[in-house]
């Protein structure tokens, strides 16, 4: 018994092996009477029906929501929730949006300025100043 | 050599729906043939019959031969057929709900497409997954079968994983590795990665597609690894086998823990009349583990046994766990002595490399150790004897963590065109044990 183990929970990473979808669920509001609301229920009647069942994957929630603008909710697997108002947007613009919500993880939007970002150990290893040659001063 | 028919000894997970009458009589039968892990069908004897129609179904072609065993049990079932007043008279809502509502869940039916099942799992299925036995007890309705087959397969997919992978590893790292990637806190990531919500209650109302349990109610925990010996219980209670070799022999456990409360088969959770042993610490995480294992167990069962070796290698073996990091040494040095004598190297010899500024606050030290002409391992520290500790730990990493690269595992030869096994490199053992 010298050696003792710590215990360590093995880290997933999507689309490593399977990948899972992030949008859950996706909340569809909409008023019958204003005219805000218009792009949103043509894209209802046309645009929806075709777009949930290319996405199994995403549960999808269409409720009215009188006298208010139309907006879409996206519920993600992270616990967050996304939120776009598509008051008075074509029907075409509603359907870039949706997709929009489709492939956001629910993360806030952050900078990504490294080309690669990896849990992995680097290949090629630190610099050390006590191997080689050493350098003359 | 005959295989194990595990599809046979599972069947009733894939039951056709019988007349109610004879499910009613049946949960004694039920518990018989599943090992232990379910101890709450007498349980629920006592409680006032619910009725309600199984339909966890697959295609019925499959099914002739299982089907005429059942119609030749109903044959035999004195009340057949006949509703019995308890039968009629519904008391109380069920405990979960109705397998019937699984079709029309819209979050069930997401679920499914994004773990990308099959559509030979059927949604009943997934839905019979999501109650944990806290939620519902009865064994035909929970999801303690499906879990007890899902954790099997899981285990021995990921232990033969890791056998073949790192051939050296010391006993209790791979115990501990097995924890990472199988136990339950790996497990309740998988499930939350998913995206399962939890039902506040469990209930007959509840949305079929969350998950259901309730800390406060018995549950079923999945420690049971294939054959417990009957001493391991005498050992429980004496203390005894404790060390690494008594984890080895007596652990009931995949992961090799040995105390009273882990090896116990089933846990119960119980506001206090019981002994702290018997409480189940982190009950949310149990239910997660039972859920993912137990769509596991509906994968091996409706999918088949290739199917759900892919499932587990792209979910669970596909996930990181540094196994460097896992490793805690109490006596490098001397540990490191011993294997170059038990390998007939020569003694290890360790040197010092380089190092700047002995004399100032910050000193450097990068010693080496070596056997004969060939470097085992090589450490910077602060001073002479922690750079020497560390180098061996090094160099003990370095022979512990070897891997032969991508070897076949032993569930490869299951294919019917697969190649004879040729028997993979294990090494024999603990050093200082």
């Amino acid at each position: 018994m010298t050696i003792r183990a710590l215990e360590k929970v093995s880290v997933g990473q999507n689309g490593i092996g399977a990948f899972i979808l992030q949008c859950k669920r996706l909340d569809i509001h909409y008023c019958d009477h204003s005219g805000s609301s218009r792009g949103m229920n043509s894209f209802i009647k046309t645009h929806l029906s075709k777009f949930a069942q290319r996405h199994p994957a995403i549960e999808f929630a269409v409720s009215p929501r009188p006298r208010k603008h139309p907006v879409m909710i996206g519920h993600y697997i992270n616990g967050r929730q996304k939120a776009i108002c598509v008051a008075n947007m074509e029907p075409s613009q509603i359907l870039k949006k949706a997709e929009l919500l489709r492939d956001a993880s629910g993360d806030k939007v952050k900078r990504v300025n490294k080309p690669v970002t990896s849990i992995n150990e680097s290949v090629r290893g630190v610099w050390s100043p006590y191997h080689g040659n050493g350098m003359a001063v | 050599m005959k295989r194990l028919r595990l599809d046979r000894l599972a069947g009733q997970l894939l039951a056709a729906p019988i007349s109610p009458a004879a499910r009613l009589s049946r949960p004694s039968s039920i518990s018989r043939s599943i090992p232990q892990t379910c101890r709450h069908a007498s349980l629920y004897n006592t409680q006032p019959c619910q009725r309600r129609h199984q339909s966890t179904v697959v295609s019925q072609a499959p099914l002739e031969e299982q089907k005429q065993e059942e119609e030749e049990y109903l044959v035999q079932e004195p009340e057949d057929g006949e509703p019995t007043p308890e039968d009629t008279l519904r008391s109380g809502p069920l405990p979960s709900p109705h397998p019937s509502r699984a079709a029309s869940s819209a979050k069930l039916a997401a679920l499914h497409a994004r773990l990308s099942l099959s559509p030979k799992i059927p949604i009943e299925t997934l839905a019979r997954a999501l109650v944990d036995p806290s939620a519902d007890a009865h064994p035909k309705y929970n999801n303690a079968n499906l879990a007890y087959v899902g954790s099997t397969v899981l285990h021995y997919h990921t232990s033969e994983t890791l056998i073949t992978r790192y051939p050296r590893l010391p006993m209790s790292i791979l115990f501990t590795a097995m924890k990472g990637y199988a136990g339950n806190p790996a497990l309740h990531q998988v499930a939350r990665a998913w995206g399962v919500e939890s039902a506040a209650a469990p209930g007959e109302e509840v949305d079929p597609g969350l998950l259901q349990y309730d800390p406060m109610k018995p549950t079923v925990v999945m420690n049971k690894w294939g054959y417990v010996r009957a001493e391991t219980i005498e050992s429980e209670k004496f203390k005894s086998g404790k060390g690494l070799s008594g984890r080895v022999m007596y652990s009931s456990n995949p992961f090799g823990e040995s105390s009273a409360a882990k090896a116990l088969p089933n846990f119960e959770v119980d506001d206090g009349r019981n002994s702290k042993t018997m409480l189940l610490q982190n009950a949310p995480a149990n239910a997660h583990a039972n859920f993912v294992r137990a769509v596991i167990g509906a994968v091996y069962m409706h999918c088949g046994r290739d199917a759900a070796k892919n499932f587990i290698k792209s979910h669970f073996l596909s996930r990181t766990l540094d196994l460097s990091n896992l490793f805690e040494f109490k006596l490098p040095t001397r540990e490191l002595a011993r294997l170059c004598a038990r390998e007939n190297f020569e003694p290890a010899v360790a040197r010092l490399e380089s190092e700047t500024g002995r004399l100032s606050r910050t000193p450097v030290f990068v010693v080496g150790i070596y056997s004969g002409r060939d470097k085992l391992g090589e450490a910077a520290g602060p001073d002479l004897d922690s750079a020497r500790v560390a180098a061996a730990i090094n160099a003990l990493k370095a022979w512990y963590l070897y891997s032969p690269g991508q070897v076949s595992v032993p569930s490869d030869t299951f294919a019917e065109d697969a190649a004879p096994w040729k028997p993979a490199y294990v090494d024999i053992g603990e050093i200082i044990s």
